[in-house]
């Protein structure tokens, strides 16, 4: 379960170009949902994430991850709780580094690491049989370094090194924005069948709205730093794309009101 | 022909006390490579550890302190400068290079502090060559062994240490330290411990070859960091860096062959003080290398150093 209580975070305070990218803001997941965060650009779905697996320090408000208080933890910390897929396939791997060896990474992620060899015969072809799920070949690769690897192969790595293990919580960050649309939908697919097959409690952001109809128990939507409109249950079942787009513009229309 | 005979002649005269030589500096190539290549953390610390491993391990000496006990304090000292570098780079969010020139500047007041002097002789005091069995002390032979196993020693638990679950973690901080933050390894700790272990293997050099050359001088440094590079670029060239292995025996083999080059220039009568500005451009060159070749190939990959 994660709750966001009342987080705020401002940027440049008391500066000509102050941005609050956290309103006060509150959110609950609960254990084994699968939340799907929407929003325009610059309405705080990234500062939350951020906040979600410290990257950003909050200036007030609480993250609560199964029911303990994390705000104080640093990153390295709360990664024994939660695991990350960003949007940038470089981002979540270490490109100098084998396939096996990232794969060992991840893995130790909630363990202890001891002074023992890390890449023994067992976790290889541990390794081998959960890559092979892909059906990239990656499973024939594990002593290829990252780097050669393709962007959506990278991003599979990812997903598969993030979800190994089981997370309390996973965040993904637009993980097939920089996909083009047949590797995202492998990717996606991919996650779907892991999330589904280990339950895992996920706070998914993206752009694709097919995806927020598709995928996913509950559509949060982000505006200006604070929950603007959350869909779930029967609604969420029977909502179409031309609905959530026209929250968009019914949000729009409201700003250029405003203004 | 002449020439060439009384080069080779002199050469290979030089070839047992060079070895022995490149075999103490092998540890400065070192603690020159693990922070540049397993952390991408470019350190210069190593110009200051080394003459303060010399520094402290001849103060010891003087002081009657048995050999061994004298490097392992020097060691420990070196450790400590690394540390501060590292220390200063995180906390202050200092360019690491920044970080490594203020630390190295720093080092020398203390060195001079240190000894009390700018050199300090401990001729005659026992030294861990000594106990090299069957060889007679002082002689290069004993020193190719004595420093030999050091190295081979250093290199076995390295390469033991860069395979385990730790090892990998702290290679994982140089690869990509956001991505090994995600992964739960604490970067200030790896990035300390990293560094510190470079200076203290920079501080064992300095030490072995204070107990080599029978005196400590805290100008000793000057330079070393270029030659520890270069060193290092050659045994790169030769032996690779695609695997842990190879990145190990980089700085071993760089340095060996490194050595000898330096030793066949001067037999061959180019002056000393142009070796400086030899090893300047032959680094250069090394560095240069992958942009120069840009037009073959794949774009080779930019070296990536942390700032």
């Amino acid at each position: 379960m994660l709750e966001i209580q009342s987080a705020r975070k401002v940027f440049y305070k008391g500066q000509a170009d102050e941005k609050t990218a956290l309103n006060d803001l509150n959110l609950r997941l609960e254990t084994g949902e699968f939340g799907v965060v929407i929003g325009s650009n610059g309405a705080g779905k990234s500062s939350m994430l951020n906040a979600i697996s410290g990257a950003l320090v909050l200036d007030s408000g609480k993250i609560v991850i199964n029911g303990d208080d994390v705000t104080g933890m640093p990153v390295h910390k709360r990664a024994m709780r939660l695991a990350r897929v960003f949007q940038d396939p470089m981002k979540g791997t270490a490109a100098s580094m084998t396939v096996a060896e990232n794969m060992l990474l991840a893995e130790l992620r909630a363990n202890r690491r001891t002074l023992r060899r890390g890449l023994n015969p067992a976790r290889l072809a541990a390794y081998k049989e959960r890559l092979s799920l892909l059906g990239l070949g990656l499973e024939n690769r594990l002593d290829t370094r990252v780097e050669l690897l393709s962007g959506g192969q990278r991003q599979s790595l990812s997903l598969i090194m993030a979800v190994g293990g089981s997370p309390e919580l996973l965040l993904l960050d637009e993980h097939t924005a920089a996909l083009d649309p047949r590797t995202a939908d492998i990717v996606m697919q991919a996650t779907i069948r892991a999330v589904e097959a280990l339950k895992l409690t996920t706070l998914m952001v993206t752009h694709n709205m097919q995806h927020a109809v598709d995928f996913g128990h509950r559509v949060i939507m982000l505006d200006a730093g604070r929950v603007r409109l959350e869909i779930a249950g029967a609604e969420k079942t029977s909502i179409t794309v031309p609905d959530l787009i026209g929250h968009f513009s019914v949000k729009t229309d409201r700003m250029f009101l405003a203004s | 022909m002449d020439f060439l005979q009384n080069t080779l002649a002199s050469f290979v005269s030089l070839v047992p006390v060079t070895l022995a030589q490149s075999l103490i500096l092998a540890f400065v190539v070192l603690g020159i490579m693990i922070p540049f290549r397993m952390l991408s953390f470019p350190d210069l610390t190593s110009e200051g550890a080394f003459p303060l491993g010399g520094c402290v391990c001849g103060v010891l000496m003087a002081a009657g302190l048995s050999p061994l006990p004298a490097i392992l304090i020097a060691l420990l000292a070196g450790f400590v400068a690394g540390c501060c570098t590292a220390f200063i780079h995180l906390r202050f969010r200092i360019h690491t290079l920044l970080a490594g020139i203020l630390m190295m500047t720093m080092l020398y007041s203390i060195n001079l502090r240190i000894m009390g002097r700018s050199n300090l002789s401990v001729f005659g005091s026992a030294t861990v060559f000594d106990w090299v069995p069957g060889l007679q002390p002082g002689f290069p032979a004993s020193k190719i062994v004595m420093a030999g196993a050091f190295g081979l020693i250093v290199f076995a638990l390295l390469l033991h240490f860069f395979r385990t679950e730790k090892g990998t973690a702290v290679r994982a901080v140089g690869a990509n330290p956001d991505m090994a933050e995600a992964q739960g390894i604490n970067v200030w700790l790896a990035t300390i411990g990293g560094v510190g272990l470079a200076g203290a293997f920079s501080a064992a050099g300095g030490a072995l070859m204070v107990q080599s050359q029978g005196f400590a001088d805290v100008n000793m440094g000057l330079g070393i960091l270029i030659n520890g590079l270069a060193a290092l670029m050659i045994g790169e060239a030769i032996v690779g860096k695609q695997s842990v292995l190879r990145q190990l025996a980089a700085p071993f083999v760089g340095a060996i062959v490194y050595y000898q080059l330096v030793s066949f220039c001067l037999a061959a009568g180019m002056p000393p003080p142009d070796l400086k500005l030899a090893t300047g451009l032959f680094v250069l060159a090394m560095l240069a290398l992958p942009s120069l070749k840009r037009s073959r190939g794949p774009a080779p990959a930019r070296e990536t150093v942390r700032e």
